[in-house]
């Protein structure tokens, strides 16, 4: 085994056993035992701190790969299906390592925030255990390698998500969300086991390695239709934890846990689940898969972009900002811009946990106030929280010099890309939705900022009574607003300082350019067959393509670059117009020169943006595209930034337009984006009315029919013994009392003639006697 | 008439069955312990008379011998019968045979 897999083993288990020792312990350790949980993360965080280090900053290899598994259960040779064994084990790549650095160090920062933000708490011992366990399932989730070990991973992601969220549980509020988390959760889990299940029944494996071979050996035996379907099944996974439209009703109700936990789930890790499940299985997706994808992402995020701007409640906000950008993420998956969205996975973590955290500082300071409307003028009295919360503000509304800046971009470039070589149309309503969700995102973050930091303090303006759901102390605004303890300020200013563009990418402007996308880069797609359809459209593109690669080859910058796509292009043509060349042997130019490139990149070190060198001609075709849109796309994208900014600022700070009397004017929308476009009412609508409508249905069947006929059974039997009853009753009681009877009454008889006087004997024996003669005489005679 | 001619043997067996026939009457119908202990001697004594009949028309004398062992018995009967007439006396109070019933118990 090799030493990282074993330290990768212990990184795992180190977070399961603090919520061993605190669930059973804590109320014997001191200090409730945050101590060892804050410890045992922290040497969780040091050892994939150190996985980390040789992995990225050592290997620098974006082919790094380290794979270990075991026979879990082996259950011999079962009839009809075959010799089946189940393994386990644990993958390491680059995605991994960056994901359990990331993972485990939000997991850490979250921990010492609590320390402070949940001191007092009656169950503070619980509370961390809970943390433990849930750090445990997501880093689960990270380093499983097969479908089967991220199905148990993700299940426990989803009872530790449930316990955290309804970690307040003597409010109904809380106790409601966790029970919704949990269910819309398992729809989506429903649809993920089918998924697994429809590959395993054609590759009788769990193995994510297997499965791609399979597939990329063509063992499929069944259609295209199936295997696109199991994408979208497995997809479902995502779309319930990733809180993806339609099943993102879960994640802002889910704000009722703790704020930490809130950093937690719904920055780094839980919803990031999904969509680094879907990064896993993106060599397996079909082009239709992808579409479905792209469009649910696109969707998702314009919605809750629409949806944040109209809420009061701070973590509301960001729970809706929450949401629309994993759209993002997964828009970016489904267009093929895999590693700009991962990357953006990466950037949103540490921006949107800082975030979190200082809004869970403000409603700390505020004294449990959520309500945006009554807050104000906060940034005098927390220098600290404002800088911080301004700085991933920034990050999120994607501003340049930011780390969401360069994600963002990378994902919109993406999806003008894919448009561009899915022939326009209908697909470029990703991108629009995109870069309008993007102004929307500027705009709902300069009114939080604008509402909770400046002007005036309006506590003051909050009507007396009205809303005090939130906790028990607190109907009084009044107190003294002060800046937060240092345990919780310091990882403010630890995830603000990850914000920064120079973490990632030494050009501000262009995160490719950094070590993430060297190291994550968009794997080749294994699902080959049956593409017929596919290579018409990719004719079209490339040639498009390849002019506009030669208008630009004599200005272009990336010299190399542009000679690796002209190639793969050239491949293309050669495959599609059966020219002089031969296909191989330009793919093998291509190739070869993908890996002089590569060592040349090594050198300078990210000063260079290269993209991987596809085989699929419709990858190559969105990569190229992708390319060429950067520039535009960063255009595009300051611009709409600017203007959502703009118009927050003359909305908010400078008071030109009255955001009361605008809201009037445009009643209808402004109700429906206020009240989620509806979502929820329109589930109570139809799946709740529907399924208690359903359940009384089968109440009633149940009472009626079914106990009925238990009831009519009972009956019957109940008459048969009564009858029996009676036989034994009357009949075989009858014989036995008449028997009794019989002898009582012949005895009474029979007794009266024992008189115990010698003489009535005697003349008994006389009369006898005398009788027999008098017989005797009769019988002589003839 | 024969029969009041010459004394035979069914002269004896007739006074025989009226001896006897009075003795199971005194039995029966007399109260008093001492006349029922009368009429057993009176069907002792009848049965004597059978014994000594027959004896004396057979030829032999095994009719006389019983009747002489008859006698003795019904001496030694007598003797008993008295003692366990002089003991109900102890006990009951009365030589009264029809309030005896303690038998029926």
């Amino acid at each position: 085994m090799h030493n990282l897999i074993q330290l990768s083993i212990i990184v795992l288990l180190l977070p399961l056993l603090s919520f061993v020792l605190l669930i059973f312990f804590n109320r014997r350790l001191p200090r409730n035992g945050d101590f060892l949980a804050v410890g045992m993360l922290g040497a969780t965080f040091a050892i994939s701190a150190w996985i980390f280090w040789n992995v990225i900053v050592v290997g620098y290899d974006p082919a790094f790969k380290l794979t270990w598994n075991f026979n879990w259960i082996d259950f011999g040779n079962v009839p009809g299906v075959g010799p089946l064994t189940i393994k386990m084990g644990i993958l390491i790549d680059n995605l991994t390592a960056i994901m359990l650095t990331m993972v485990s160090l939000i997991s850490l920062l979250v921990h010492i925030y609590s320390t402070g933000y949940m001191a007092g708490d009656k169950y503070y011992g619980r509370y961390f255990a809970y943390l433990g366990i849930f750090t445990f399932s997501m880093l689960g989730i990270v380093l499983s390698d097969s479908l089967f070990s991220i199905y148990i991973f993700w299940e426990l992601v989803g009872l530790s998500s449930y316990l955290l969220i309804g970690f307040f549980f003597e409010k109904d509020s809380a106790a409601d969300a966790q029970k919704k988390a949990f269910l819309t959760n398992r729809v989506g889990d429903i649809g993920m086991l089918l998924g697994i299940l429809i590959l395993y029944s054609q590759f009788h494996t769990f193995g994510y390695d297997e499965i791609y071979e399979h597939i990329k050996a063509g063992d499929f035996h069944m259609s295209q239709a199936w295997l696109t379907a199991a994408g979208i099944l497995l997809f479902m996974g995502c779309v319930g934890k990733s809180a993806q439209f339609p099943l993102h009703v879960w994640l802002p109700d889910a704000m009722e846990g703790p704020t930490p936990v809130s950093a937690l789930i719904h920055a780094a890790t839980m919803v990031a689940a999904g969509v680094y499940f879907v990064a896993r299985i993106f060599v397996i997706l079909t082009v239709d898969a992808l579409h479905v994808i792209a469009f649910i992402g696109a969707i998702t995020a314009f919605m809750a972009a629409t949806i944040a701007i109209t809420q009061h409640d701070i973590k509301r906000v960001l729970a809706y900002s929450t949401v629309s950008q994993l759209g993002y993420m997964v828009l970016g998956l489904g267009v093929g811009a895999y590693s700009a969205a991962l990357f953006h996975l990466l950037t949103h973590a540490f921006f949107k946990a800082c975030l979190f955290l200082g809004s869970g500082a403000i409603i700390h300071a505020m004294h449990h106030e959520q309500d945006m409307r009554w807050m104000g003028g906060l940034s005098k009295k927390m220098p600290w929280t404002f800088v911080t919360f301004t700085l991933a503000t920034l990050a999120l509304a994607g501003l340049p010099l930011t780390s969401g800046f360069m994600s963002k971009d990378a994902i919109l470039a993406g999806a003008l890309g894919f448009a561009e070589v899915e022939g326009g149309g209908i697909y470029y309503l990703i991108p629009i939705l995109g870069f309008f969700s993007a102004m929307l995102t500027a705009f709902y973050m300069g009114r939080q900022i604008w509402l909770v930091f400046f002007g005036e303090s309006r506590t003051h303006l909050k009507p007396a009574g009205g809303h005090d759901d939130h906790h028990e102390h607190d109907e009084h605004g009044h107190h003294e607003v002060h800046e937060v303890p240092w345990a919780m300020r310091m990882p403010l200013v630890v995830l603000a300082a990850l914000s920064v563009f120079a973490v990632y990418s030494p050009d501000p402007l262009d995160g490719a350019k950094g070590w993430f996308m060297h190291l994550v880069q968009t794997p080749e797609t294994v699902v080959t067959a049956g593409m017929v359809s596919e290579n018409a459209s990719a004719h079209s593109v490339s040639e498009m393509q390849h002019e506009t690669v030669m208008e630009e080859s004599a200005a272009d910058l990336h010299m190399n670059e542009v000679v690796a796509d002209e190639n793969v292009t050239e491949a293309v043509h050669s495959e599609i117009d059966g020219s002089d060349h031969s296909a191989a042997a330009t793919h093998a130019n291509a190739e070869e020169h993908a890996v002089t490139h590569n060592a040349e990149h090594d050198k300078l070190h990210g000063d260079e943006h290269h993209g991987p060198v596809f085989d699929d001609p419709r990858q190559a075709a969105i990569a190229h595209a992708t390319h060429e849109n950067h520039d535009p796309a960063i255009m595009y994208s300051s611009f709409m930034v600017a203007l959502g900014i703009g118009l927050a600022l003359i909305v908010y700070a400078f008071g030109f337009i009255d955001p009361e009397k605008t809201a009037q004017r445009i009643r209808p929308l402004y109700l429906y984006s206020y009240n989620k476009w509806y979502w929820d009412e329109i589930y109570d609508a139809t799946f709740i009315k529907g399924s208690l409508f359903l359940s009384k249905l089968l109440a009633w069947f149940d009472s009626n029919i079914v106990d009925g006929i238990v009831n009519g059974l009972g009956a019957l039997v109940r008459r048969l013994g009564t009858a029996s009853g009676n036989f034994d009753h009357y009949v075989v009681d009858g014989l036995v009392n008449f028997t009794a009877f019989f002898v009582q009454t012949s005895g009474a008889a029979m007794k009266k003639i024992q008189t115990g006087k010698v003489q009535t004997y005697l003349v008994m024996v006389l009369v006898a006697v005398t009788g027999y003669i008098v017989y005797y005489f009769f019988q002589l005679m003839p | 008439m024969d029969f009041f001619n010459t004394i035979g043997l069914n002269h004896y067996l007739v006074i025989s069955a009226i001896l006897f026939g009075l003795g199971l009457f005194a039995i029966v119908t007399r109260k008093n312990a001492i006349v029922v202990l009368m009429g057993v001697e009176l069907i002792l004594n009848a049965a004597n008379i059978n014994l000594l009949a027959f004896s004396k028309y057979n030829g032999g004398m095994e009719g006389v011998m019983f009747g002489l062992f008859v006698i003795v018995l019904a001496a030694a009967e007598a003797a008993i019968a008295l003692a366990i007439v002089i003991n109900i006396y102890k006990t009951f109070n009365t030589v009264d045979v029809s309030s005896i019933d303690s038998l029926k118990e």
